[in-house]
């Protein structure tokens, strides 16, 4: 039955998204804005086809219904419940059963949203890439990533159940559905940006109305990588939240590209520049997550993450060329309509430092795609097998990110057009000597090595201007001043600082060590004592827990396991982390005692403000949430360019959240312009 | 309009002496900082730590996409011991790794060498990041070269008259995806 309503789903979700691209395609071209407006019903039936692919696939694995190959392949009767729930998005197929139903969501939610407007074509246009992208998943789901073929299994039969890497820490019910919202998220305002440039309105009117679409799918993104990095933390052992793994990166690439793009756009809301730029931007985010889905899915490039290889590859390369391919082509054909007007007056200003960030993303970006994808080319070049680890994404990355928070420190108090020198000094004069102090702080407690430091003093200097705007910001406006894209940008980026100087501290002066220890015996290691109590053993049911009992500094005791797995033959460890605000003390067992030998081998690290790296994505997904929300309402008819004499204020047209308003009136920067800006 | 900004007048108050003052105080700190940051002690390495630093730069040979030191497998704590011991004999560093390289080939380091083929990983990204930074500094050149556009009168009554006639337009049909393609 599961595989039959699974089947259903699927084929309701290809034919609606089929059925619905064309239907709108045709209305469109035709201008029958009937046939446009029944995009509405074709996407709800996009999504009530994913919601049944879904459910019946979650029926079918609570009920361990192993005739579906899916559940065959990846189900067991011994997963405990959260775990079986997970396991939909454990393995290939059923991440793009996930993958179609947020698609599904979103479009449900963008036929809402723009309710009024459904036969507009820029909206039409936009649903109608919405359902080809959908139509693409679900065929997916159809043919090369079928989850419901049906399989006849031998009596007693019990599956091996989700990879055990992934049913060891609860954060894996969590981080892959928050990093398939942001994935995805990407996919509406791509949608709008093709249908921008096939109708030709290439204004600044489709910016606006995806900006919110955008931060939410950037924030979700966000945190999908922030929680993704704290389960490899907790999970895998070493005392690494980061290790520059082909997965990981795979979900980098998109978040700095969409990055660049959130900051450059606000050039192009403001002054009608970079249009191409942007483009570009929002159409490479989007095929990074599809290319990223092809390098980490096909199985090309080794992963520690990769828990599933399939014969999807080429489909998805065949779909990300067509993307580049349409972006590219779309972009030159309307390139007449995309020169910009206007110039940049002084590279000493708002602009001047979001066109930096693009540069430095931009080049982020590019040494992460290359460090990815470079063993790939060399080895189709001259068969010749080379890796590319940590070692190079650090020497590589670390000049660009301490030139990111020293931008990052500088941009905010920049006003549009044109800064002075006077200004600057009189502007940056405190938030450089909280840098300065972050720095005599770090050196006091012991720090070393210009580049740690230099990264305490950035993140300092970069947090106390962020931290001036939100002060003069609420001074001014109360509790509206924490609302809004600007002012959550500040807090955004406060939790960026946090981050990068966690990161910083827990990079530099992490410390390891093996200790063996036998039953009662303390080791002293870095500050820390650790004394061995006893031994643990319990059987599960999924797994037999091997477990070490070790008291840290008196605390605990913490438990560190081996487990092994039923249907598994890898031993995976459980490490155990003692956390405080200042280090962290991480525990994995290496050794459990065998035969004659009673003592254990425990490799401990030890790391400072690990945990701020949680806190700082709690911060900037807070920071989000802010700028997600609307802040201090504009008369939407604000002239662009000058005054209208005898014109009476009244209602705006709708849909215009915003033009780029005259000097003075912005949200967030009054201060500025006021002082800046000649009228 | 905001109420005049009140910066301007501390901006322009006092000697440049004593404008300039807590900047040069703030370099001072600064560069003490980092130049014991820079030749500060930090004491020698423990050989615990030069291990664990050398392994962070091999690969897992069995598993894939790990180093050494991240690594449990058993080949990975076997490398882990081979190496704390030539560590504890005195070899260096570069030794180490390049035993590693001829043992089991390039592959095995996570640094991939500069020569060849291979250089082209470390050559690219900087000259990409050159080639748009130097594109910037041009278009930059370029703009402030022209002259900035001054609006005459008759450029003024025609931004109204158009401003006027797109705002009738609006009132009359209630436009209501009101984004003109012109903007």
């Amino acid at each position: 039955m599961n595989v039959a309503l699974g089947r259903a789903g699927v084929t309701l979700g290809l034919a609606a998204a089929v059925l619905g691209a064309v239907t709108v395609v045709y209305g469109l071209v035709r201008k029958k804005p009937e046939l446009v407006r029944l995009s509405r019903a074709y996407s709800v039936l996009v999504l009530l086809g994913g919601v049944v692919a879904f459910a019946a696939m979650e029926h079918a694995l609570i009920t361990r219904d192993f005739t579906v190959r899916y559940v065959y392949d990846n189900g067991s009767t011994k997963t405990p419940a959260l775990y079986n729930f997970a396991t939909l998005w454990g393995a290939l197929e059923g991440s793009i059963i996930l993958w179609g139903t947020i698609l599904g969501g979103y479009l449900v939610a963008v036929v809402v949203k723009f309710r009024k407007r459904l036969d507009d074509p820029l909206v039409g246009w936009a649903l109608a890439t919405m359902l080809v992208v959908a139509g693409f998943f679900f065929f997916l789901l159809a043919g090369p990533a079928n989850p419901f073929e049906s399989v006849s299994p031998a009596p007693g039969y019990d599956g091996p159940g989700p990879n055990p890497l992934l049913q060891n820490h609860p954060l894996m019910a969590f981080h892959p559905p928050m990093l398939y919202l942001g994935y995805v998220g990407f996919t509406v305002p791509f949608a709008f940006a093709i249908a921008a440039l096939v109708t030709g309105r290439v204004g600044e009117g489709w910016l606006l109305a995806t900006r919110r679409w955008t931060l939410i799918a950037w924030g979700f993104l966000t945190v999908g990588i922030v929680l993704g990095s704290w389960w490899s933390y907790e999970v895998l052992g070493w005392g690494g939240y980061w290790a520059w793994d082909p997965v990981e990166n795979a979900s980098f690439m998109p978040w700095l590209t969409g990055t660049a793009y959130i900051h450059s756009v606000m050039v192009q809301e403001r002054r009608g520049m970079l249009r191409v730029w942007n483009l570009s931007l929002l159409c490479a985010t989007f095929a990074l997550t599809i290319l990223g889905t092809f390098i980490t899915r096909s199985g090309v490039l080794e992963s520690v993450h990769a828990f599933t290889e399939s014969s999807i590859g080429p489909a998805l390369l065949v779909f990300f060329s067509l993307i580049v391919l349409t972006t590219v082509g779309l972009i030159g054909w309307r390139g007449d309509r995309l020169r910009s007007p206007g110039r940049i007056d002084s590279p000493i200003s708002r602009e001047g430092a979001f066109l930096a960030n693009n540069v430095l993303f931009g080049a982020f970006a590019f040494v992460v795609l290359m460090g990815t994808i470079f063993p790939l080319v060399i080895e189709a070049i001259n068969d010749d097998r080379i890796s590319v680890g940590t070692p190079y994404f650090n020497r590589m990355t670390i000049p660009l990110s301490l030139t990111l928070l020293f931008l990052m420190a500088v941009a905010p108090v920049l006003p549009w057009r044109k800064a002075s020198g006077e200004l600057l000094r009189h502007r940056l004069l405190w938030p450089a000597w909280i840098g300065a102090a972050a720095m005599v702080v770090g050196v006091a407690l012991g720090a070393r090595g210009v580049g740690a430091v230099l990264a305490f003093g950035f993140g300092g200097f970069a947090a106390g201007s962020a931290g001036r705007q939100i002060v003069l910001a609420t001074r001014r406006q109360g509790w509206r001043g924490l609302v809004g894209r600007a002012n959550g940008g500040m807090v955004v980026h406060i939790g960026v600082v946090v981050i990068a100087v966690a990161v910083a501290a827990s990079g530099s002066f992490v410390r390891q060590a093996e200790l063996t220890l036998e039953p009662g015996q303390s080791a002293s290691f870095a500050g820390h004592t650790l004394t061995y109590e006893g031994q643990q053993v319990r059987d599960e049911g999924a797994k037999v827990v091997n477990q070490a009992l070790i008291r840290i500094d008196g605390t605990g005791p913490w438990g560190p396991s081996l487990n092994k797995f039923a249907n598994g033959s890898q031993t995976i460890g459980t490490p155990s982390v003692r956390s405080t605000l200042t280090d962290d003390v991480a525990l994995s067992l290496i050794q459990v005692p065998d035969g004659d030998r009673t003592s254990i081998t425990v490799r401990v690290t030890i790391q400072p403000l690990v945990i701020w790296l949680w806190i700082g994505g709690a911060v900037m997904a807070l920071g989000t949430l802010l700028a997600v929300f609307p802040g201090r309402r504009r008369n939407p008819i604000d002239p662009v360019s000058a005054p209208l004499p005898g014109a009476r204020a009244g209602r705006g047209p709708s849909g215009r959240e915003g033009v780029a308003p005259r000097p003075g009136r912005a949200d967030v920067d009054d201060e500025r312009d006021a002082e800046e800006v000649p009228v | 309009m905001p109420e005049p900004a009140p910066e301007r007048s501390a901006l322009s108050a006092g000697s440049p002496v004593r404008r300039w003052l807590p900047w040069a105080a703030l370099a001072v700190v600064v560069v003490t900082c980092l130049s014991i940051a820079a030749f500060g002690s930090t004491g020698t390495p423990t050989p615990q730590d030069r291990v664990a630093a050398i392994a962070k730069t091999i690969k897992c040979p069995t598993c894939s996409g790990e180093s050494v030191a991240e690594s449990n497998a058993p080949a990975s704590q076997e490398i882990r011991a081979d190496i704390a011991e030539r560590v504890q004999n005195g070899q260096g560093d570069g030794d180490i790794r390049a035993y590693y390289a001829g043992r089991y080939g390039d592959a095995i380091l996570l640094t991939p060498s500069a020569s060849g083929v291979n250089a082209l990983i470390w050559i690219l990204p900087v000259v990409a990041f050159a080639v748009a930074v130097a594109g910037l500094v041009v278009v930059f050149r370029r703009w402030s070269g022209e002259a900035p556009a001054h609006a005459s009168a008759a450029d003024r009554a025609l931004v109204e008259a158009a401003l006027r006639r797109e705002h009738e337009q609006a009132v009359e049909a209630d436009d209501a995806h009101g984004e003109g393609s012109s903007r």
